[in-house]
C-alpha cells in the first residue's frame, strides 16, 4: 500500500514536470516575443497602463540618438516605454525572420528595401493606410516619392520612411597635402579620381590611394549608374552584362589590379583601412557619420566630397532609406502607432536630424542634419540627392546580391576578366530572378 | 529460487520497482533526446521534401526535387569536399599533437597543472570570440602573422582571402581549439593504465619509445577511439570558424564553405528551408556512414581490457 503510494506520487510528479515542460515550450514563443507584454498585462490589471514596446534596429551608431528621442517621447506619453534592441545587420534579419515565423516580432522595427517584399507580401506588417489617413501629424506628401513607394506594396503603406542615405567620397586631407594633390570637389571626374589614386599610392605598400572593395552599395553600384549602366532593369532582368555596367566595373576593379587599392572582401574590414591610415580615399554612406566623427584619427584627418562624375559627366550616388514598420500581430497597435507617428512627424524627424542620427526623410529636415555636425562637410550628401539612384532591389534581393558577389570576386583577384565575371553574375542573378 | 520461478509468469513487485526506477533515472536523458534531437531530425527530414515559403507558410510538397537539385549543385559537392578535407586534416594532426602533449603532461614535470589549465583554455573560449582573435592574427595588413612573415623576409600571405590558403588557416584554428579537449580525455585514459606494466617492461629492457608504442597506445586505444568518433562528428559540423572568418564575398568562399555553412545560408539567409534541410540530411548520411565504418574498424585496433 505504502509502496503503491510512493509509486503514484512519483508518477504524478513526473507527469506534472512533463506538463510543465510542455507548457513552457508552447509558451516560449509568446514569451520571447512579449516578455514585456506579460509584465504589462499584470500591471495593466494592477496599477495602470504601462506599455513596453520593443523597437528593433540594426545600427548601433544610431542607438544613442534614438534613445534620446525615445526618452522625449516617453515624457510626452506617460505609460509607454520604448525598449531599443540592436542587432547587427546580418543577425537582425535572421532574428526578425525567426520572430516572424514564431509569432514574436518586435512591436516596431526597421524595414529595408531588400526585405520589404517578403514581409509585406506575407502580411507580417501592420497596414498603416487608415492610421496615416486619420493622423494629424503624419503627412506622406512630405516624404520623397521614391522612398515612399519602396514601402508601398499593392497600394498599402507598410512602413513610413525614416531617413535616407547617399554615398560620399571620404578622403584623408593629410595624405592629400603630403602628396600635393588638391582635394576632391564637384568638378572631379573618373580621370581625376584615377590620377589622384595614382599619386597617393606609395610604392612600398604602406599607403594606397583608394579603397575599391567588393561592395555593392558603397562601391561599384555608384560607378555603374554614373556610367549609365544598370544592375536590374525595369523588367527585372540583370544588368550585369550591360556593356556600360561592365565598363564601369572594369574601371572600378582596375584600381585593385593596378595596386592602387588593397584587395578587400570583408564588410567590417573596410572601415579599418580608413581608420588605420592605409588608404587615402574610400566610399562610405552617410549613416557612418556618427562612427566616423567619434574616431579621433578620422575626425582630425578626413573630410567628405561628392562622388566624382563619369568622364561623360554622368552623376549618381546610391540612395536608400529605411522605414519604420509595425508588426501585424503586435499586442499594442495603438501605442506602437503612436511611436511610429511621432518618429514620422515633423517634430520627430527634425529631432532625428538635429541629433545627427540620420538624414531625416521629411522635407526640409535635412538642413538640421547638416548643422548637426561640424567635423565634416556633410552637406554633400544632400547635394547628391538631386541625381541619386535608388538602390536596386527586387523580391529576392538578398539572394542575388550574394550570388553576384560569389561570381564577381574572381575579377578582383585577376582569376577571370571583369567581363567574364560580370556575365557569370548576370547569369546567376537571372536564374535567381526567374524563381521570384 | 522461489522468486525466480514466479517471475516467469508475472513480474514481482520488486522487479516492477526496479524497472520503474531504471526508467526513472534515464527519463531526463531520453526526454531530452526525443525533444531536442529526435523530433527535430524527423522534422528536418520532412521539411526536405518541401519547397518552403517565407515564415514557415505555404510549404509545397515537391518530393525528391530538393535532392535532385542537391546532386546537381556543384557548390554542395565542393562543400562536401571542403568538409571532408577539413576533417581529414584536423583529426589526425590534432590527435597526434594531443597525444604527445598528454603523455608529456602525464609525467612528473614542473608546473604541470598550470600546463593542463593552459591547454584546456581554448575549449572554454567561445568559438566566435576565438575566431575574431585569429582573424586579427591573420589580417593581411596589420596581422601579427604577416608581421612575423615580413620580419623573416618571407613576404605576406593573404591568410583569409587566398583560396589556396584559407582552408589551412581554418584548419589551424580547428586544431588549436580541439587539442585541449583531447588532452583532458587522454590524460584520464593514461591514468587508468597501471604502473606495473611499465615497471615490468623496464625490467624486460623496454625504452621510452617501445613503452609508448607497446603499452601506452594499445591501452589508450578505447579513449583514442572515443575521441576519434566524437571529434570527427564535431569536425564534420564545422560552422562557426568559417562563418566568422569567410564572407560570402570572399574569393575563398568556394574553397572553404562547409556543409553546415551552406545549410545556414540557404535556410536562414536565402529563405530556402527545404533545400537547407536536404543539405543537412546529406551531412547526416555522410556522418552516419563514417561512424558505422569506424565501429566496424574498431575491432581491428581497439583493445578493451
Amino acid at each position: 500500500m505504502k509502496k503503491r503510494l510512493t509509486f503514484l506520487s512519483v508518477i504524478s510528479v513526473l507527469v506534472l514536470l512533463f506538463l510543465a515542460a510542455c507548457g513552457n515550450d508552447s509558451e516560449s514563443t509568446s514569451e520571447n516575443g512579449g516578455e514585456s507584454d506579460g509584465g504589462t498585462d499584470e500591471t495593466q490589471s494592477g496599477s495602470g497602463e504601462e506599455v513596453e514596446l520593443r523597437f528593433s534596429i540594426w545600427d548601433s551608431n544610431q542607438e544613442s540618438g534614438l534613445r534620446q528621442i525615445a526618452n522625449e517621447f516617453e515624457e510626452q506619453n506617460p505609460g509607454i516605454k520604448i525598449n531599443i534592441e540592436v542587432n547587427g545587420w546580418g543577425d537582425y534579419w535572421t532574428a526578425l525572420e525567426a520572430g516572424a515565423t514564431g509569432g514574436s516580432l518586435p512591436d516596431v522595427f526597421w524595414m529595408h528595401s531588400n526585405e520589404i517584399y517578403r514581409y509585406a507580401s506575407n502580411e507580417m506588417l501592420l497596414d498603416l493606410n487608415d492610421r496615416i489617413q486619420s493622423s494629424d501629424v503624419v503627412e506622406m506628401d512630405k516624404f520623397p516619392e521614391g522612398l515612399k513607394s519602396i514601402y508601398n506594396f499593392e497600394g498599402t503603406q507598410y512602413a513610413i520612411p525614416k531617413d535616407y542615405d547617399t554615398i560620399g567620397l571620404w578622403y584623408n586631407k593629410t595624405m592629400f597635402d603630403e602628396a600635393n594633390v588638391s582635394y576632391p570637389d564637384d568638378t572631379w571626374t573618373w580621370d581625376d579620381l584615377y590620377d589622384a589614386a595614382k599619386q597617393l599610392t606609395k610604392d612600398d605598400g604602406s599607403q594606397y590611394g583608394i579603397l575599391t572593395p567588393l561592395h555593392n552599395q558603397e562601391g561599384y553600384y555608384n560607378f555603374v549608374y554614373q556610367n549609365g549602366g544598370t544592375i536590374i532593369t525595369d523588367d527585372k532582368v540583370s544588368g550585369y552584362d550591360d556593356p556600360k555596367t561592365i565598363e564601369a566595373l572594369e574601371f572600378y576593379v582596375n584600381f585593385v589590379l593596378e595596386g592602387l587599392s588593397p584587395q578587400e572582401f570583408g564588410d567590417g574590414e573596410r572601415v579599418t583601412h580608413l581608420q588605420n591610415g592605409l588608404v587615402a580615399m574610400g566610399f562610405f554612406g552617410s549613416w557612418n557619420l556618427t562612427g566616423f566623427t567619434e574616431n579621433e584619427y578620422m575626425a582630425e584627418n578626413f573630410d567628405v566630397a561628392v562622388l566624382p562624375a563619369s568622364n561623360d559627366g554622368g552623376r549618381a550616388s546610391i540612395f536608400n532609406g529605411l522605414g519604420n514598420a509595425i508588426a501585424h500581430n503586435t499586442d499594442h497597435p495603438d501605442e506602437a502607432w503612436k511611436w511610429v507617428e511621432y518618429l514620422s512627424s515633423e517634430e520627430g524627424q527634425t529631432r532625428q536630424a538635429e541629433l545627427g542620427v540620420a538624414i531625416s526623410a521629411y522635407e526640409g529636415a535635412a538642413d538640421a542634419w547638416v548643422n548637426s555636425n561640424d567635423t565634416y562637410d556633410i552637406g554633400v550628401f544632400i547635394d547628391m540627392v538631386d541625381y541619386a539612384q535608388i538602390r536596386p532591389y527586387s523580391n529576392t534581393t538578398a539572394v542575388w546580391e550574394d550570388r553576384a558577389y560569389e561570381r564577381l570576386n574572381g575579377a578582383f583577384t585577376n582569376d577571370k576578366t571583369v567581363e567574364e565575371a560580370a556575365k557569370d553574375a548576370a547569369a546567376v542573378m537571372n536564374e535567381s530572378l526567374s524563381q521570384e | 529460487m522461489f522468486n525466480y520461478s514466479i517471475s516467469k509468469r508475472k513480474p514481482t513487485k520488486r522487479q516492477v520497482n526496479e524497472w520503474f526506477w531504471g526508467w526513472f533515472f534515464i527519463a531526463p536523458t531520453i526526454v531530452g533526446l526525443i525533444i531536442l534531437n529526435l523530433i527535430p531530425i524527423i522534422q528536418t527530414m520532412y521539411l526536405s521534401f518541401f519547397r518552403t515559403g517565407a515564415f514557415g507558410r505555404g510549404n509545397v510538397f515537391i518530393g525528391f526535387d530538393n535532392y535532385v537539385r542537391l546532386f546537381n549543385d556543384a557548390q554542395v559537392w565542393r562543400a562536401t569536399a571542403n568538409t571532408l578535407l577539413y576533417t581529414g586534416l584536423v583529426i589526425p594532426i590534432s590527435i597526434s599533437i594531443s597525444l604527445v602533449i598528454a603523455v608529456l603532461l602525464n609525467e612528473k614535470i614542473f608546473a604541470r597543472t598550470t600546463y593542463r589549465t593552459i591547454y584546456f583554455i581554448p575549449m572554454i573560449a567561445a568559438p566566435a570570440a576565438v575566431t575574431m582573435v585569429w582573424k586579427w592574427l591573420y589580417n593581411r595588413e596589420f596581422g601579427l602573422l604577416n608581421y612575423l612573415m615580413d620580419w623573416l623576409g618571407l613576404g605576406r600571405v593573404d591568410w583569409i582571402n587566398n583560396p589556396n590558403v584559407a582552408l589551412i588557416s581554418i584548419v589551424i584554428i580547428g586544431i588549436w581549439s580541439i587539442i585541449g579537449y583531447n588532452v583532458v580525455l587522454m590524460l584520464a585514459g593514461l591514468q587508468e593504465i597501471p604502473k606495473d606494466y611499465y615497471e615490468a617492461s623496464v625490467i624486460d629492457g623496454a625504452g621510452p619509445v617501445s613503452k609508448f608504442f607497446h603499452i601506452t597506445i594499445p591501452l589508450l586505444s578505447p579513449t583514442l577511439f572515443f575521441i576519434t568518433v566524437t571529434t570527427i562528428i564535431q569536425s564534420m559540423q564545422v560552422f562557426d570558424f568559417i562563418y566568422m572568418m569567410i564572407d560570402v564575398a570572399s574569393p575563398a568562399y568556394d574553397n572553404t564553405v562547409s556543409l553546415v555553412y551552406l545549410f545556414y545560408n540557404n535556410s536562414f539567409k536565402y529563405g530556402e528551408r527545404g533545400y537547407g534541410s536536404a543539405i543537412v540530411m546529406l551531412l547526416l548520411a555522410i556522418i552516419m556512414i563514417i561512424t558505422v565504418l569506424q565501429m566496424k574498424a574498431q575491432k581491428k585496433w581497439v583493445n578493451y581490457r
